[in-house]
């Protein structure tokens, strides 16, 4: 293992905001390509907060902050990365739907998902399942996230997974629920393929997908 | 026993005749089930064309001279409804936090902003939209923060008036214009950038913190001076699996305020009730060295367990909540579904006192009917010893 990756790791599970340029900017001195701090560095280091997430010894505020060091890193080594590359997980089409403008959770997700690879499409809140599948067509997105915090609107995830199925798309596409008001027991009822409970479950949940696929 | 006295009695846990009921506000849906629907829906009032541009145009100075004037009649309203609805105790609020900028946004002098919108029930309500600072420069420049004083002087006026129309026949849990610090300050930076702000600009979080707390602090006696007893805040700190950071955190940078606000409370001789959505159960001991005299709302829809809860501090706190609004008091549910969830909480909550039942939030998906059909289980089940066949 190399001493600088070794740092950035560290750096992210000690959310380092300040150092973490620093950091990325010495692996690439010394000669490290992107992708080996990304793999090496950054996405071992986000393994790590995950895993102190699910222990209870970190919380929402420490996993936005990883994502957030993340960020600080990111621009940095793709100024140095080939125009094309990119760890290839696919991409994940984020939105909270119709009806629904509580976007906090879908945020922290979408920035999750960024940090460990994933290609993000945030379509933002109140979004139409006509639109969602305008843009799983247009991409070739195989993976949906959908939040939603109010009861009063969790009709609109059926919704999603029905225009689904009249596009002709379900089989091809992974719909995830996530939010306030959703339960396995939703999942279950609306259609949907799996539920996350926290972002690092829709982490997983991604994952496990675009390995499978 | 007088409603003000068993709810006062249980948040002392002193012996009560029965396990005492508390409304966590009704919306204008249920209260116009109860009082009366109003001749010009306040939808139609507030989106008419006219209506739109006038606002659109003078939104700032209409805030003043309609907006308030009608909020405020509306506020009674809900206080009255949940009187008549025959609740112990009633959360009453007054807040005077919004500027209405446009026809469909507001602006909230703590930082934040708002959709204006529809209901679904022919009246308006509002939704968090996002952040109103974004930079050291905004803070610097926000130019909605109110005079403390000027809310204090406000928060008298209404609760002198509410207290003398309701105050003798519920116990009022008072709010005035001040709304939780943690939740001001994550609606004011926005949720993602909040934990960056409290690592980066660790000056400017202190002194809004401290602005918060000035704003508590004087509103809370304007409250007192009021005559009402009990002051609730609401300031939610947790989601649905838990709280948003580190409680040693929490502690660090709200605790002292808190400590304080509360402190002044009790030293009037008046009781301090904090709201708090979503799992709060590794926050609740840090509430309780704050010196909070009780806790709402034990979400059912969040992994918090009020039954452990009250087991761990049903001798330290009063909890009050318990009744879920996501499905059990909607129009989804039926009669007998809500009498058998009140008895399966009188049963596991009551004995030992210190526990008042209510429902979790106010929702505008809440029918009147729903929560008539509560209280009446609460009276017929509800009387001590709660001994249930």
């Amino acid at each position: 293992m190399n001493e600088s990756t070794m740092a950035v790791r560290r750096a992210i599970d000690e959310l380092d905001l300040d150092g973490i340029g620093m950091l990325v900017g010495a692996c690439l001195e010394e000669g490290l390509t992107p992708e080996e701090i990304i793999q090496e560095g950054i996405s071992k280091g986000l393994e790590i907060v995950g895993r102190k997430f699910e222990d209870g010894e970190y919380f929402l505020a420490d996993l936005i902050m990883a994502g957030e060091v993340v960020k600080e890193a990111m621009p940095i080594l793709k100024a140095r990365m080939n125009p094309g590359d990119s760890s290839g997980k696919g991409t994940v089409i984020l939105a909270t739907v119709a009806g629904d403008i509580h976007e906090i959770g879908k945020n922290i997700v979408g920035m999750i998902l960024s940090a460990n690879g994933f290609e993000v499409i945030d379509l933002g809140v109140d979004v139409p399942a006509i639109r969602i599948m305008d843009a799983a067509r247009t991409t070739g997105a195989r993976f949906i996230g959908l939040s939603a915090l109010l009861t009063t609107m969790v009709d609109s995830i059926r919704e999603v997974v029905d225009a689904a199925g009249a596009a002709g798309l379900r089989d091809q596409v992974k719909i995830v629920i996530g939010g306030a008001c959703t339960s396995q027991d939703l999942c279950t009822e609306m259609g949907a393929d799996a539920y996350g409970e926290t972002a690092i479950d829709a982490l997983r949940i991604f994952n496990g997908y675009a390995a499978g696929a | 026993m007088h409603p003000i006295e068993r709810v006062l009695n249980t948040l002392q846990g002193k012996p009560t005749d029965r396990v005492p009921t508390f409304c966590a506000m009704v919306e204008d849906r249920t209260f116009n089930e109860v009082l009366g629907k109003p001749l010009l829906p306040q939808e139609r009032l507030m989106t008419n064309p006219a209506a739109r541009y006038l606002f659109d145009r003078w939104g700032p100075v209409l805030t003043k001279t309609a907006f308030r004037i009608e909020l405020d009649r509306a506020l009674e309203k809900r206080i009255r409804a949940q009187v008549e609805l025959g609740f112990d105790s009633v959360w009453a609020i007054l807040d005077e936090t919004f500027t209405v900028v446009d026809h469909a946004t507001m602006v909230r002098f703590s930082g934040s902003i708002f959709n204006l919108q529809p209901d679904g029930y022919g009246n308006m309500t509002y939704m968090y939209r996002g952040p109103g600072i974004k930079t050291r420069e905004d803070f610097e420049n926000w130019p909605y923060w109110p005079d403390a004083d000027d809310l204090a002087h406000s928060t008298y006026r209404f609760f002198r008036k509410m207290m003398s129309k309701y105050g003798h026949r519920a116990c009022l849990f008072g709010q005035g214009p001040a709304y939780g610090i943690h939740e001001s300050l994550l609606w004011a930076v926005g949720f993602e950038k909040m934990p960056v702000w409290i690592r980066r600009e660790k000056d400017l979080v202190k002194r809004y913190v401290d602005r918060c707390e000035e704003i508590c602090l004087k509103t809370n006696m304007a409250l007192l001076d009021a005559g009402v007893p009990v002051v609730i805040q609401t300031d939610d700190f947790a989601f649905k699996s838990g709280p948003l950071m580190n409680p040693r955190l929490i502690d660090e940078i709200f605790g002292p305020s808190y400590r304080r606000i509360i402190k002044a409370v009790h030293d009037r001789g008046a009781y301090y009730v904090l709201h708090s959505c979503g799992d709060n159960t590794l926050l609740f001991d840090t509430f309780i060295s704050w010196g909070v005299d009780g806790l709402h709302a034990y979400e059912n829809t969040s992994n918090v367990d009020i039954f452990r809860e009250k087991k761990l501090h049903g001798d330290q706190v009063t909890i009050i909540g318990g009744v879920g609004v996501d499905y059990l008091l909607t129009d989804r549910s039926k009669d007998e579904e809500v009498v058998s969830e009140v008895k399966r909480l009188l049963t596991g909550l009551g004995p030992g006192g210190r526990f008042i039942i209510a429902p979790v939030h106010s929702l505008s998906t809440i029918p009147a009917h729903k929560l008539r059909v509560m209280v009446d289980a609460v009276a017929r089940f509800g009387a001590y010893p709660v001994a249930l066949s």
